[in-house]
């Protein structure tokens, strides 16, 4: 009454399923325990937080023949040198500030979010900053009051009042800084920071 | 790891990358409608789609510079997208053969003459 | 408190008006999902409408309801919408598939109130308090912060309960009546849609780690198990609709299953590639992301070769034109526009643009909201009585044949106006001004960009008159039909042999 081959019966393919999903999990797992940790704060692809006490630059480098992140000598924010647990706090600030305030929803944040305004990943090397010396003063006032320090070069998009406190703001812009030294395997590429724009 | 695709091949990307999948529809459906309809020019057509997806996953790999690991994937994609339609067509009419004799019963075909009892 | 009562009662009452006598008892429970994710579909319009008008007119609602909240309410209105056509689903078939009533029917009465009242609670939040300050707090209560998965903490945990009821009255009920190989595929899969979603529910200040852990919810949810859950209710429905054989169907489920989650699990990677994750990640998602529109090739060949032996006769047309748009339109959406920047040499320049925005509106409509209208179809013809819903409908049908003409048109028009949009801001944003904020804006002032965004705005517009049809189509179709529906019989004899089960 049933003519079907073993290999289209049910049972065959129940097996298959069972074990391909299985495999597949299996292998997924074991890719996300080492990926876990190699992306560990502090790893070599994602930096220690006390990373905004130092310079951070993005530039071309030939031998992996795609863009990486350089960190260089000192350059601690706001002028104030922070230690490890410091750095992380504010850091952990900045963090749960963007999530309170659903930057997500107007940003990308390594390009994964909405695209109503730019992507945030390097956003604390944008030439848009100009000099490096004025820079985070400039975020600060931009992120405590966005619309009146609102560039919005023609489209008249403009970033809204979130009632982000000084402190927050603060926060935000290390975690900015922070980000913008994990190395995103050359993700955004051809990007020019503010340091090569002054060269 | 990878070499990005140049400014002036950045529309023949994807282009070639949706050709890869829209031919391997068409040659997949055509196949089915072949052997379904038992034409033989319907399969000559099916393969003409086949090498227009030859010729995208060629076009693809040119232009996004694949090179090492990634030609073998070229190499799977051209040989999984020729070989999975057809396996396909064999698992439908292979699931399918109990049906053929049942559908004789159902109202929907041909008069019945196997009916089973 | 006698208000809350008194309301409590109005509400329970509004709903009992969808009750039929001749619907089981979860079947009467799953038009009410389907009332409430109707509502929320609409929601989901409007509200994409207002995040698109402001595309345009920037200044529209600003520091009012600004883009990130209306963006916020659409994406997650959709989902909710799509969870709710899914429980209602299953809980429609469950009693039929199982043989027996359901386990904890009132259970399942509760967790529908329940659940619903946390979605109304959580969107006024969103819509009135909106942000807070940056501490744990506005996490549990206001706004996680994070794409799609938003729901505050408490509502998470709220989810996560009401889940487990629904998964108890699954697995209960199966248990107790008979299991087959679709419901042993659908309590598993659902098993995993829980857990991945607890892979969410955590914080990390590392960003790496957050969207790391914020991919396994969002791609294995609708590149995994979203998918196999809409093979199950799919099968079931072509029991169904065109008489396939349980046999048949069922073998096809594993196939899908082993090719989906064969792909789809570690297509994963395809998300790893920028996120600060290592670079082995380019080789493992694109390889399987490459296979990816495997399955759903196979989709599309095995349709054809059905409409080839069983030329479309069906019990329900629209029902039957839905799932044809479903198997279309997944193919499209997820395999040929999520094939065409899945690549890490093309997904450096595509990433986080409005490409990735048109693949996602194609492929979540064609995969998911196509597959729930079907079913909403189904449900229709039930409800009114098993009634006629084959061809030569009251008024010729018009009614849903141009819902699902002006929904696709409009959707499809969305699409190809977001990827001329994509292709144009990969290119001058991405390629040429390497991704800085000047090179951002420079995309979005290009003519074709600001000229995409207004089609958008248009075919948006179609979207919602589609969708107003569909709403009134629902309501009066197979309204004062007498004939009864077709029947297709070749399903019967071994829809009563108990097949035996996958977790037995
Ligand atoms: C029904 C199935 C699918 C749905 C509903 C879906 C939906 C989505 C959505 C909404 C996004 C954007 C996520 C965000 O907001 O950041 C996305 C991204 C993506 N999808 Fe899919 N997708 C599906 C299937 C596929 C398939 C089969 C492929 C590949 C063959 C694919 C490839 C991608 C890629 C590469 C991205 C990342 C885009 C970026 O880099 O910005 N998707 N998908
Ligand atoms: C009235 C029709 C609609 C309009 C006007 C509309 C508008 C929008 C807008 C403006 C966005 C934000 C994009 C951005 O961040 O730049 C968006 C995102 C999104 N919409 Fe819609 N939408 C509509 C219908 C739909 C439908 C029918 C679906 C799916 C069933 C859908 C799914 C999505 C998804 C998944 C996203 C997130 C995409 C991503 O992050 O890549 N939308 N929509
Ligand atoms: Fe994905």
């Amino acid at each position: 009454m049933n003519h079907t081959p073993l290999w289209a019966s049910e049972s065959f393919w129940k097996k298959v399923a069972i074990w391909v999903t299985a495999g597949s999990f299996v292998l997924l797992i074991v890719l996300t325990f080492d990926s876990m940790s190699k992306v560990q704060a502090g790893s070599r692809r994602v930096p220690a937080y006390s990373v905004i006490n130092q310079k951070i630059d993005y530039r071309f480098d030939a031998q992996l023949n795609r863009y990486m992140p350089v960190i260089g000598g000192d350059e601690p924010l706001f002028d104030r040198p922070l230690s490890e647990a410091e750095a992380e706090a504010l850091v952990t600030l900045g963090k749960k500030t963007t999530q309170a305030k659903n930057c997500i929803n107007c940003h990308t944040i390594l390009g994964n979010g909405a695209y109503y305004a730019p992507d945030l990943t390097k956003s604390w090397l944008d030439p848009n900053w100009i000099d490096a010396g004025n820079r985070e003063n400039l975020m600060l006032a931009f992120l405590k009051n966005p619309p009146g320090n609102a560039r919005t070069y023609g489209t008249g998009r403009r970033m809204p009042h979130l009632g982000i406190t000084d402190e927050e703001a603060r926060g935000v812009i290390a975690f900015l800084k922070w980000m913008s030294a994990i190395d995103t395997n050359g993700f955004p590429h051809n990007f020019k920071t503010l340091y090569a724009q002054e060269e | 790891m990878i070499r990005p695709v140049e400014l002036h091949d950045f529309l023949l990307s994807f282009f070639a990358s949706a050709s890869i999948i829209v031919s391997g529809a068409c040659y997949a459906l055509l196949f089915a409608w072949a052997r379904l309809a038992g034409r033989r020019a319907v399969l000559a057509w099916a393969y003409a789609a086949y090498a227009l997806l030859a010729a995208s996953v060629w076009l693809l790999a040119e232009t996004a510079h694949f090179e090492g690991y990634w030609r073998v994937l070229t190499g799977a994609m051209l040989a999984g997208y020729f070989v999975a339609p057809r396996a396909v067509f064999r698992l439908c009419s292979a699931t399918h053969a109990a049906e053929h004799d049942e559908q004789t019963r159902s109202a929907i075909s041909r008069p019945s003459q196997e009916n089973p009892p | 408190m006698l208000n809350i009562a008194a309301l409590s009662g109005k509400i329970q009452e509004a709903f009992g008006a969808l009750d039929r006598h001749h619907l089981n008892g979860g079947q009467r429970l799953a038009v009410k999902y389907f009332a409430v994710a109707m509502i929320l579909f609409l929601a989901q319009l409007l509200f994409g409408l207002l995040a698109a008008i402001q595309f345009v007119w920037p200044g529209f609602l600003f520091d009012l309801v600004d883009f990130s909240v209306n963006r916020m309410v659409h994406i997650n209105a959709m989902v909710v919408w799509m969870l709710y056509g899914f429980i209602g689903s299953v809980y429609w078939f469950l009693e039929e598939e199982s043989g027996t009533e359901i386990v904890g029917l009132k259970w399942g009465e509760i967790a529908f109130y329940v659940l619903t009242g946390a979605v109304v609670i959580v969107v006024l939040v969103y819509l009135l308090i909106q942000t807070g300050p940056g501490n744990d707090a506005t996490r549990w209560l206001v706004n996680e912060g994070r794409e799609y998965i938003e729901a505050p903490r408490w509502a998470d945990i709220g989810i996560v309960t009401v889940m487990l009821v629904f998964f108890y009255n699954v697995a209960g009920t199966f248990a107790k009546g008979r299991w087959s190989g679709i419901s042993g595929v659908l309590t598993l899969d659902l098993v995993a849609l829980a857990g991945l979603y607890m892979a969410g529910m955590f914080y990390s200040t590392n960003v790496t780690v957050d969207q790391y852990w914020w991919w396994w919810v969002i791609h294995l949810w609708v590149e995994a198990t979203w998918e196999v859950l809409v093979g199950c209710i799919m099968a079931w429905s072509l029991m169904k609709l065109i008489g396939a054989r349980r046999r048949i169907v069922q073998t096809w489920l594993y196939i899908e299953v082993a090719l989906m989650f064969g792909s789809g699990i570690l297509g994963l990677g395809h998300h790893y590639f920028w996120i600060g994750t290592p670079d082995y990640w380019f080789t493992i998602g694109g390889f399987f992301s490459a296979l990816e529109p495997v399955p759903l090739v196979a989709m599309v060949v095995h349709s054809i070769y059905d409409a080839g032996v069983h030329r479309f006769r069906s019990t329900n047309h629209p029902a039957l034109g839905w799932i044809i748009a479903h198997t279309f339109g997944n193919f499209l959406g997820a395999g040929v526009w999520g094939f065409m920047h899945t690549l890490p040499q093309i997904n450096l320049y595509t990433h986080g643009t409005q490409w990735s925005a048109s693949h996602g509106h194609l492929s979540f409509f064609g995969a998911y909201a196509t597959i729930n209208i079907a079913f909403f179809y189904l449900a229709a013809q039930r409800w009114r009585g098993n009634v006629w819903m084959g061809g030569d409908l009251k008024d010729n049908g018009w009614k849903w044949k141009w819902s699902m003409i002006l929904l696709n048109l409009g959707v499809m028009g969305m699409t190809v106006a977001l990827l001329i949009a994509g292709y144009e801001q990969s290119f001058i944003e991405r390629a040429v001004e390497g991704s800085t904020w000047g090179g951002y804006f420079a995309a979005q002032n290009q003519p074709w960009f600001v000229q995409a965004m207004l089609w958008r705005l248009v075919f948006g517009v179609v979207t919602l008159a589609g969708a107003l049809l569909l709403t009134w189509d629902l309501l009066t179709i197979g309204a004062g039909e007498t004939r009864l529906a077709l029947v297709l019989e070749p399903e019967e004899e071994l829809a009563a042999e108990p097949t035996v089960a996958v977790a037995k």
